[in-house]
C-alpha cells in the first residue's frame, strides 16, 4: 500500500471537495430526476391500461393507442368479438379527452363511459356512478375540491361526484368515469364505441386472440394489452424525447462547468505538489493519473450523491404531490452513469492539460 | 582521496533566441567528491538555480556533460530521467516544499513510495528516520501544524529516504532562526561525514561556509574563485575586480564597486557602508 496521495489531496480542503460533489449531483440530479419524472409519467399514462384487466384491446384500424388519438367502431363490432371463441369477456368503452370544470378550477381528463362506472379499479371514496353522476380520479378531486357529493361540468354538462379512483393520475391528466350511453349522447355518437376491452378465455393466449379478432372483423386493430401500452408510452416518450435531450444536455453542461471549475482550481492549487512530486521522480503519466483520479473521485461521488437522492424523491413525492410520480429506471440510471462519464472525461481535460504542463525545475521559484 | 561522484564538463544553458538569448551557464566544469559538502553563493541571476536543476536532472543542458556515478544524465532519456532522480538525489528547499495534505510520516513515505518502496518497509523507514530526526511524537501531524525547524527535519528526512548518493539543497537554512539553521547545517554535515552523501548547497547565506567544504562563487554563469574576490564599500556585494564596472583609487589603495551608482554614491558620502572595514580579500573561512 502507498500513501493514498490523491485521496489527501482530494480531502485535504473538506469544503471545496464537498461543494464540488455537491455541485456535480445536483447537475445530474436534473439528468436523473427528470427521466425519472418521465418514466414515472408513462407509468402512470398506462396505469388505466395495465389495470384495465384486459388482455387485447381492440380499436379502429391503424389505432393501438389512446392519447393524442381517435378510434370510433361500430356497436355491434363489439358484440361481434364478444361472440367470437376464446373471448371470455368483451366491454366497449367510449373515450373522449375533455376537461372538468368546477368554478375557476379545471383538469384535463381521459373521460371513459363504460357500463362497469370505472371498474376494475376500486374506489376510494363513494359509489359507482349513474345516471348524472361522475367519478374522478382522487387527485384531481382533491384539486378541484369536488369531493363526493358535490357538483362538476364536464362538455356543459353538470355532474354529481358520486366516487373516488385512486391511482390513474399523471401530472399531464386525470381520468373520470361516467356511464356509456350517458357519454354517447354528450358526444352525439350512439351506436359507436372507442375500443373493446377483451378478456380472453382461458384455452387461449392474448396474442393469439388479437389475431382471431383481426381475422374475423374487418377494419379493426387488436392490440395484446401489452403491445398498447408499449405503443402508448412511446407516443408519450416520442412527444418527451427533445425535452429530455435538452434537459440531458443542460445537466451535462452544468456538471462540466462545476466538475471543471472545481477539479481545475484544485489542480492550480496542488501544483507545487505536483512539481515536487515530479522533481522527486513521479512519472508524468502517474501525475497524470492523480489529477484524473481526484475528477473521477468527485464525479462519481456526485453521481453516488445523486442517485440516493432520487430515490429519495420517488419515495418521497408522492406523499406529497401525487400526481408527479418518479421511476427510477436501469437504463436511465446508465445513462446518468454516461453522462457521469462523459462530464468526468470532459471535467478532466483541462487539468491533465495543465499538470502535462509542470515544469518539475519550477520546485527552486520562490 | 575519497572518490569522485559528480563530474560536471563544459556545462552550458541558454534561454531564449535572438535578441533575447540569455546565458544563464556559461562553460561550468566541476568535479565533487563522495561525502563533499560544496557551497554555491553568488548574487540572484547569476544561475545558481539553473546549475541546481540542471545538476538534479530537473533541467535539460543546453550542451555538456553532468556525469553521476558514471552515468552522463544529459544522455538520459525523459523517461530514464524520474526513477533516476527518485534514486540518486535528495531535495531540500527553501520552503521546505512539503505535502500539505499528508502528515510529516506520509511526506517521507511517498518519496519511497514514488521510489517502488511500499507498505510496511516504507512506513518503518519513514518512522526510523523520522525518530532519528527528533520528529517522534510529531511524525502523525499534518506537516501546516509543525514549526519550521520541525519542517526542516521532515523535509531532509524525505531528502535521504531513499539514500541518495547526491543532496542537492536549495537556500536550505533561509527560512528558519539561527537555532533551526545551525541544527540543519549540522544534519546536512552529518549527512556527508557519516553517511558519506554529496551534499550540494545553493545559498546567500554565509553561515553554510562553516560546514562546507569548499564555497563556489556562481556569477554571470561561471564559477569564480572566491579569494579573489573583495567586497563594494557601498553596497558590501561581492564583486570580481576584473570585471568591475567602477573602481576608484584612494589613498594609494583601489576600491571595487558593483555599479557606478555605488561608486558615486561612495564619492558623495563620507561614510560609506563598510569602508571603515575597508575593502579587504574574500574567500576564506
Amino acid at each position: 500500500m502507498s500513501v493514498p496521495l490523491a485521496r489527501r489531496q482530494l480531502l485535504f480542503r473538506k469544503g471545496r471537495a464537498l461543494a464540488g460533489v455537491a455541485g456535480i449531483a445536483a447537475a445530474l440530479l436534473l439528468v436523473l430526476a427528470l427521466k425519472a419524472i418521465f418514466a414515472g409519467m408513462q407509468d402512470r399514462l398506462t396505469a388505466y391500461i395495465d389495470g384495465s384487466g384486459a388482455d387485447v384491446i381492440v380499436a379502429q384500424r391503424g389505432v393501438d393507442t389512446m392519447h393524442m388519438t381517435q378510434s370510433a367502431l361500430p356497436e355491434r363490432t363489439a358484440r361481434a368479438i364478444a361472440s367470437l371463441p376464446g373471448v371470455a369477456e368483451a366491454k366497449p368503452i367510449l373515450y373522449a379527452p375533455t376537461k372538468v370544470e368546477r368554478g375557476e378550477k379545471r383538469g384535463i381528463v381521459y373521460l371513459i363511459g363504460d357500463e362497469s362506472g370505472g371498474a376494475p379499479f376500486p374506489l376510494a371514496a363513494g359509489q359507482r356512478p349513474r345516471t348524472g353522476e361522475i367519478v374522478l380520479e382522487r387527485a384531481l378531486a382533491e384539486r378541484l375540491g369536488a369531493r363526493v357529493g358535490t357538483s362538476v361540468r364536464v362538455l356543459g354538462t353538470s355532474y354529481r361526484v358520486s366516487g373516488e379512483v385512486e391511482g390513474l393520475a399523471s401530472i399531464t391528466n386525470s381520468f373520470a368515469f361516467v356511464r356509456r350511453q350517458e357519454l354517447a349522447r354528450l358526444l352525439g355518437s350512439v351506436g359507436v364505441v372507442s375500443y373493446v376491452f377483451v378478456r380472453a378465455g382461458s384455452e387461449i393466449g392474448a396474442a393469439e386472440l388479437a389475431t382471431r379478432i383481426e381475422a374475423s372483423q374487418p377494419g379493426v386493430t387488436a392490440s395484446t394489452r401489452e403491445a398498447f401500452a408499449r405503443s402508448e408510452r412511446r407516443v408519450v416518450g416520442d412527444m418527451t424525447t427533445d425535452i429530455v435531450r435538452a434537459m440531458i444536455l443542460v445537466g451535462f453542461v452544468i456538471g462540466v462547468a462545476v466538475a471543471g471549475l472545481v477539479a481545475y482550481s484544485a489542480t492550480l492549487s496542488q501544483l507545487r505538489d505536483y512539481a515536487v512530486l515530479r522533481a522527486l521522480g513521479l512519472r508524468a503519466g502517474r501525475a497524470l493519473a492523480l489529477a484524473v483520479a481526484q475528477v473521477g473521485a468527485t464525479v462519481a461521488a456526485g453521481f453516488l450523491l445523486a442517485l440516493a437522492l432520487v430515490f429519495a424523491l420517488a419515495a418521497l413525492l408522492p406523499g406529497l404531490t401525487p400526481t408527479l410520480v418518479l421511476a427510477v429506471r436501469g437504463e436511465d440510471v446508465a445513462q446518468a452513469i454516461g453522462v457521469a462519464g462523459a462530464v468526468a472525461l470532459a471535467a478532466a481535460t483541462f487539468p491533465v492539460l495543465r499538470v502535462a504542463r509542470i515544469d518539475p525545475a519550477s520546485v527552486f521559484r520562490r | 582521496m575519497q572518490s569522485t561522484l559528480v563530474r560536471i564538463h563544459d556545462l552550458v544553458r541558454t534561454f531564449g533566441e535572438g535578441e533575447t538569448r540569455v546565458e544563464a551557464v556559461r562553460g561550468l566544469d566541476l568535479e565533487l567528491a563522495r561525502g563533499e559538502i560544496v557551497l554555491v553563493m553568488g548574487p540572484s541571476g547569476s544561475g545558481k538555480t539553473t546549475f541546481l536543476s540542471m545538476l538534479g536532472g530537473l533541467l535539460r543542458a543546453t550542451s555538456g556533460e553532468i556525469w553521476i556515478d558514471g552515468t552522463d544524465i544529459a544522455a538520459l532519456a525523459e523517461r530514464e530521467l524520474p526513477p533516476f532522480r527518485a534514486r540518486t538525489f535528495g531535495f531540500i528547499f527553501q520552503d521546505f516544499n512539503l505535502l500539505a495534505a499528508l502528515s510529516a510520516r506520509e511526506n517521507v513515505e511517498v518519496a519511497l513510495n514514488i521510489a517502488g518502496v511500499r507498505g510496511g518497509p516504507a512506513r518503518e523507514r519513514a518512522e526510523t528516520l523520522g525518530n532519528a530526526m527528533g520528529l517522534g511524537n510529531r511524525l502523525d501531524f499534518p506537516v501546516e501544524k509543525l514549526s519550521g525547524g520541525e519542517k526542516q527535519r521532515v523535509a531532509i528526512a524525505r531528502a535521504i529516504a531513499n539514500r541518495p548518493a547526491l543532496i542537492l539543497a536549495d537556500e536550505p537554512t533561509a527560512n528558519l532562526d539561527s537555532h533551526h539553521g545551525a541544527e540543519t547545517m549540522r544534519l546536512l554535515r552529518g549527512l556527508a561525514k557519516e553517511e558519506g552523501t554529496t551534499v550540494v548547497i545553493v545559498s546567500h547565506d554565509e553561515r553554510l561556509r562553516e560546514i562546507a567544504d569548499r564555497a563556489l562563487w556562481l556569477e554571470d554563469g561561471r564559477f569564480k574563485t572566491l579569494q579573489a574576490l573583495v567586497r563594494d564599500p557601498t553596497c558590501g556585494m561581492l564583486v570580481d575586480p576584473a570585471e568591475a564596472p567602477a573602481s576608484v583609487e584612494l589613498g594609494g589603495e583601489r576600491l571595487f564597486f558593483c555599479s557606478a551608482g555605488c561608486r558615486d554614491e561612495f564619492l558623495a558620502d563620507n561614510t560609506p557602508i563598510g569602508y571603515s572595514q575597508g575593502a579587504r580579500p574574500m574567500g576564506t573561512r
